[in-house]
């Protein structure tokens, strides 16, 4: 089988750690360490596990991170390389599993649990918070937090890779695959929102109008009675999107702060070499970005005592102001099972604004993989919420 | 790049806006708002800079001086005057040609002659600047304005510094050759700044350059030039009695010029001077008399 | 001699007229046939300054003399027209300064102990202690600043502001407490257009934001044809109703000077002189200065313009009961800036320099822009607007000089968050201007910073009401698309193309009237 495979290559991490910023072809290019090979197909080795067959696959941006390098050596041990990325997965069962039949189209929840694990449950899967799962690097299989990050059950960058029926959610009739891939970004916008623990009338501040961004937006405002909603989008047709998906204002960065100050009556102050904050402001802020500016500007835009939810991979920050306004620091990864966020996904998936976002998936083959991951990178700027890879596809 | 091509744009546009190497236009609505044109007067400070003076020098010297005996002859009387005076005159002469000014100006000594200069109209010596700096460099000329208007540099603030002036009263050349009347620029003047004035007559100019002749007439006429005893405001003498007193002197100077010296007294004294305006004739015979040339002297051999 | 203004009419024989665009100027072909409105020249001034505020402040009219007025014990305080007054600055001395140092010898002389000074600057931002020292001269800064006798009126400083009751139409009149309660007040004003001074020298300079809504807002700027003229204007009127207010609690002394309009300084005369009489030098120092602020960084340009002070000459000077006082000031101001304009025209062509009142050592924004040029330029006018109702107006700004943060916080917010809902005045009034007056950081700001308030830039967007209102539409010869758009206006590059996107509002051969401005002329429309 033809698969995406990411390996361990110092020299290429440290380029793509020290060049990529400044040229953004050598992320694509020598920086990356990913190859195209022909694997063996993953093998069902217990009950309960099934083979899959890829029907697209999407490039989330903790994927580029990764191949990137910017990612943060905390998650080193989390992963086994050589691994075939790719997280985020709509497929069809070969094989039946438990009550699925063969040529069941699902949607796989890339958290491996206790359950896929073959362990006994440890107090978090018990709770159903499969999510915080604290067994992932032990059981039957190698260490890993999600497939697309283990290499013994393949990944969705590949033509198949292996699930347990545990991450199976079947995909309803009337739902295109575009649609039911972003089941998963969904849920964990679900389960975002469920963290941010809005309270009726809150003002949410959500920095970034990327697919994370702007799915946090619709499921607080389908699942939250928050009431304003600032998100700041850096790209104008984002503005279109986020307005589209519930927000009630959308900023420009540079806008953010001034324009939470004006709606909150807060004060500005402005320090030493260091960037501005409000005394006041939201009550709570999403960081859907993950980069030092965005985590600063949700610290900052933050009233005392408010919630700021991690949403992005998180990337360091000035934390004082989390100190000094007493802020609830929230971090959101993945979904829990016991919160059924998949099912509430599919059903936000079917949402009309979904529907239209759905229509701008850009599939590629896996062949193209480089174009992919470019395009990928630049998505934003394109006006694209989401690419993807189809290994059926050819070209 | 785009800045030089702005600057010449720029450049091109001034130029042909205000019309640069020709003379400048008023928009026809503007016309009534623009203030009677002020005489465009360039100064000439300058001319009376040492540097300047070198350069006078040279000229009237070593062309002027030349050029001007070698087209008349030219006689000055009583510039012995000069020797009984110091300080700034004011010198007041008839005016019947351009060549009084060179006669004048050469009948000086010299040192008198480098410390003079002459008080020339400006609306017509200084309202080109190639006029101005040919006058002022060959013949010290100083701007006034005949109509009575003021200008940067007074006549006032050249005497005070020491110069000596050449003013013609009439104001404007003869048109027969007979002295017209006199304004009180000059008069107005000495009294103001207390300077004496010496009386100065000349006849034959008419004759040998009249108004509208650009060279003096062929055939080395006779000039005749002659100082008279300075003249002092008296102590409550009005602008206007002084003025009719200088007048008096150039008369009595032509009459001298014309007869002798002491005749010329008797007839001063006895009030029967003939009026230097003229006898009230035809014109042709006011022309006429007035181009007699003063008695030849004796041609010499070598003249 | 000074010459009267007058209406050029551009024919083959006119030079290019030059034309303010912030920070630099152009010189513009205009089609054949444009009317421009020259100002009159300066008029003549008072051969004796010192002479003449003695005489205004003993022979006053309508009142008894100063001195009669000021008596030991008493409680005496002196207000002034802060730094938006006059344009640009005055070199020092400041007349202001001048007329003060008498009033207080005066005031040494008959005993008064209880004297504060305080600058009228309503809802502007408070002035430095350097702009403060400008105005009053350095003696009365001296003697008064640091025991916090002279001092920034605070508008929003509630202990301090004292509410004298309501007209008959159910105005508020709420003034600066200190003002109120002098046994006098004596406010020294320099009118520099003739907007100013009269009763609205203490009913709005000493008035807070709840006085002010009242007058302030679209609805009745669009009725103030034009501001200019008070007697025409909705504005005042509401101002005259106060001043009647104020009149029954306190005794004020109003002195008000006007000057003449030599704005610029030697060595850029030339930019007030008209151009057909440019001679070389000042052909050589247009070039050159526009060439010179092409090669400038856009900081170092706006020293060059902002260091300049004008050499103005006093021109009158009035002293007494304000209405009496204002009526002759008004004559003075009239004899130095009207011009009288025949007729209406399609096009209305301004050049808006890198000044008005509001940006004074800071940065002309888009929207003070607009307001120096719908609402300053345009209201400048007797009788009926320059432009047809339905005209097109044509301005000249590049509206790229950004923001200043510490002078105009609250401006940002209205350009970005606003402007993006509505230009409308009368919307965005409705929609947003509670919000802002009341919004406690512009507060803070406003008291304890150099900020104008925060309701103010909606003061500007009023300002520009009748303008918008009255005109077709609006074009910006040279200005940032960006900023024009977030305002609803059009931009265009030159002259040519700006007529010919107004073409579809006013045809291809409409008529054209350019304000030769500055200095600052009154068009008096027959």
């Amino acid at each position: 089988m033809l698969a995406l495979e990411m390996y361990r290559s110092v020299p290429r991490t440290i380029i793509g750690k020290a060049a990529g910023g400044r040229i953004p072809l050598m992320l694509t290019g020598v920086a990356a360490p990913l190859r195209l090979v022909t694997l063996d197909p993953p093998r069902v080795r217990r009950p309960g596990w099934a083979r899959l067959r890829v029907r697209l696959s999407g490039i989330c941006g903790s994927d580029l991170g990764m191949l990137s390098g910017t990612t943060s050596l905390y998650f080193s041990a989390v992963v086994s390389l050589p691994f075939v990325p790719g997280h985020e997965v709509v497929a069809e069962l070969l094989d039946d599993c438990d009550d699925l039949p063969a040529g069941t189209r699902v949607v796989v929840d890339p958290v491996l649990a206790c359950a896929a694990r073959g362990v006994d449950p440890c107090e978090a899967c018990e709770r159903g918070e499969t999510n915080r799962c604290s067994r992932i690097t032990v059981g039957d299989l190698s260490p890993a937090c999600r497939p697309g990050s283990a290499h013994d059950t393949g990944g969705g960058w590949g033509e198949q890779l292996t699930a347990h029926r545990s991450q199976l959610h079947p995909v309803p009739e009337g739902l295109s695959d575009e649609q039911a891939l972003l089941a998963e970004p969904v849920a964990c916008a679900v389960h975002t929102a469920r963290r941010a623990g809005v309270r009726p009338g809150d003002r949410v501040l959500v920095s970034g109008a990327g697919a994370v961004g702007l799915l946090a937006t619709l499921a607080l405002r389908e699942l939250t009675e928050a009431g304003e909603i600032v998100v700041v989008a850096k790209h104008g047709h984002q503005r279109e999107l986020a307005l589209e998906f519930g927000a009630t204002e959308v900023v420009a960065p540079g806008e953010a702060l001034r324009r939470i100050r004006r709606a909150t009556g807060a004060f500005h102050l402005e320090p030493e070499l260091a960037s501005p904050y409000l005394l006041g402001g939201v009550d709570v802020a999403l960081d859907a970005v993950g980069s030092t500016a965005s985590l600063e500007t949700c610290l900052h835009a933050t009233r005392a005592g408010g919630r700021v939810v991690l949403s992005g991979m998180p990337a360091k920050a000035d934390l004082s102001a989390a100190w000094f306004r007493e802020l609830e620091l929230v971090g959101t990864y993945a979904s829990a099972r016991a919160d059924r966020s998949f099912d509430q996904a599919l059903g936000l998936v079917a949402h009309d604004a979904v529907a239209r976002m759905s229509k701008s998936v850009a599939p590629y083959p896996l062949h193209r993989w480089r174009e992919a991951l470019d395009h990928a990178h630049s998505a934003g700027r394109l006006g694209t919420v989401k690419v993807a890879f189809d290994p059926r596809r050819t070209s | 790049m785009g800045f030089l091509q702005d600057t010449i744009a720029d450049v091109r546009q001034v130029k042909r806006g205000w019309r640069w190497g020709h003379r400048s236009q008023v928009p026809r609505s503007a016309e009534p708002f623009v203030p009677p044109s002020s005489p465009n007067v360039y100064p000439n400070d300058w001319s009376r800079t040492p540097a300047a003076a070198a350069v006078r020098e040279l000229a009237q010297k070593a062309a002027l001086e030349p050029l001007f005996r070698s087209q008349v002859r030219a006689r000055a009387e009583g510039v012995d005057v000069l020797d009984r005076l110091t300080g700034p005159v004011i010198f007041a002469a008839n005016h019947a040609s351009h060549l009084d000014t060179p006669l004048i100006l050469l009948s000086l000594p010299d040192e008198w002659r480098r410390r003079t200069a002459v008080a020339a109209a400006a609306d017509y010596f200084f309202d080109t600047w190639w006029r101005a700096v040919g006058s002022s460099l060959l013949f010290n000329t100083l701007p006034i304005d005949r109509r009575g208007g003021s200008l940067s540099t007074t006549p006032g603030d050249v005497l005070a510094d020491g110069w000596s002036l050449v003013i013609f009263p009439e104001g404007t050349r003869s048109r027969d050759g007979w002295m017209g009347s006199f304004r009180l620029g000059a008069a107005f003047l000495a009294v103001e700044h207390g300077v004496p004035v010496v009386p100065v007559a000349h006849r034959g100019t008419f004759a040998a350059m009249p108004r509208g002749a650009g060279w003096p007439g062929r055939g080395r006429r006779t000039l005749r030039v002659r100082f008279g005893d300075p003249l002092v405001p008296g102590e409550d003498e009005s602008v206007r009695d002084f003025a009719r007193r200088v007048r008096a002197g150039v008369a009595q100077l032509l009459d001298e010029d014309a007869t002798s010296w002491y005749a010329a007294l008797r007839r001063a004294a006895s009030g029967t001077t003939p009026d230097p305006a003229g006898p009230e004739v035809a014109e042709w015979r006011r022309v006429w008399e007035s181009t007699q040339p003063p008695e030849a002297e004796p041609r010499r051999a070598w003249g | 001699m000074t010459r009267p203004g007058f209406v050029l009419e551009v024919d083959d024989r006119t030079p290019p007229l030059l034309v303010h665009e912030g920070l630099g100027f152009r010189l513009e072909d205009f089609p054949i046939g444009t009317r421009v409105v020259y100002p009159p020249e300066p008029v003549p001034a008072v051969p004796d300054v010192d002479e003449a505020i003695r005489d205004a402040l003993h022979h006053p009219v309508d009142s008894e003399p100063l001195p009669a007025l000021l008596k030991p014990g008493m409680r005496l305080t002196i207000a002034f027209d802060d730094l938006s007054l006059p344009l640009p600055p005055m070199r020092a001395p400041d007349i202001r300064g001048r007329i003060i140092e008498q009033v207080l010898e005066l005031a040494a002389r008959a005993g008064v102990d209880d004297v504060e000074l305080v600058a009228a600057n309503a809802l502007h931002r408070r002035m430095t202690a350097a702009e403060i020292r400008h105005i009053v001269g350095e003696r009365v800064f001296r003697s008064f600043w640091p025991q916090g006798a002279l001092y920034n009126f605070d508008a929003e400083d509630r202990a301090n502001l004292a509410h004298l009751g309501t007209t008959e139409k159910g105005e508020d009149v709420e003034i600066s407490k200190r003002a109120a309660e002098s046994d006098l007040l004596v406010y020294v004003n320099v009118n520099l257009v003739a907007m100013d001074g009269g009763h609205k020298s203490v009913g709005i300079g000493l008035a807070s934001y709840r006085s002010l809504r009242h007058h302030h807002n679209a609805r009745t700027m669009v009725h103030s044809r034009s501001f200019m003229d008070h007697k025409h204007s909705a504005m005042h009127h509401s101002a005259w109703r106060m001043g009647a207010v104020v009149k029954e609690h306190v005794k004020v002394f109003q002195i008000e000077t006007t000057v003449d309009n030599t704005v610029f300084p030697k060595p850029y005369e030339f930019l007030m002189k008209r151009e057909w009489e440019w001679s070389v030098k000042d052909q050589a120092a247009a070039l050159g200065m526009r060439r010179g602020l092409a090669l400038m960084p856009q900081k170092l340009r706006h020293r060059t313009f902002h260091d300049l002070r004008a050499a103005y000459n006093l021109t009158g000077i009035n002293a007494g009961e304000v209405e009496a006082v204002h009526h002759r000031t008004l004559r003075n101001v009239h004899r130095q800036q009207r011009v009288e304009v025949d007729g209406q025209s399609d096009v209305l062509v301004l050049g808006i320099p890198y000044l008005g009142p509001y940006n004074v050592n800071s940065r002309m924004n888009p929207i003070l822009a607009t307001c120096m040029g719908l609402g300053y330029y345009f209201n400048s006018y007797l009788g009926r607007p320059v432009v047809r109702q339905g005209g097109v107006a044509i301005l000249y700004h590049p509206l790229d000089e950004g923001f200043n943060t510490l002078h105009h916080p609250s401006y940002v917010d209205f350009y970005e968050e606003v402007l993006a809902e509505s230009t409308d005045p009368m919307v965005v009034g409705e929609k947003f201007e509670q919000q802002f007056a009341t919004d406690p950081w512009y507060i803070h700001l406003y008291r304890t910073s150099h900020a104008y308030h925060g309701v103010h830039p909606f003061y500007m967007w009023y300002w520009a009401a009748h303008g918008m209102d009255h005109l077709g539409d609006v074009i910006w010869v040279g200005g940032d698309p960006k900023a024009a758009g977030r305002m609803g206006f059009r931009t265009a590059t030159t002259l040519r193309d700006a007529l010919e996107m107004a073409s579809s509002t006013v045809g291809s051969s409409p008529s054209i009237t350019y304000l030769h401005n500055p200095p600052h002329l009154l068009a008096d429309v027959r």
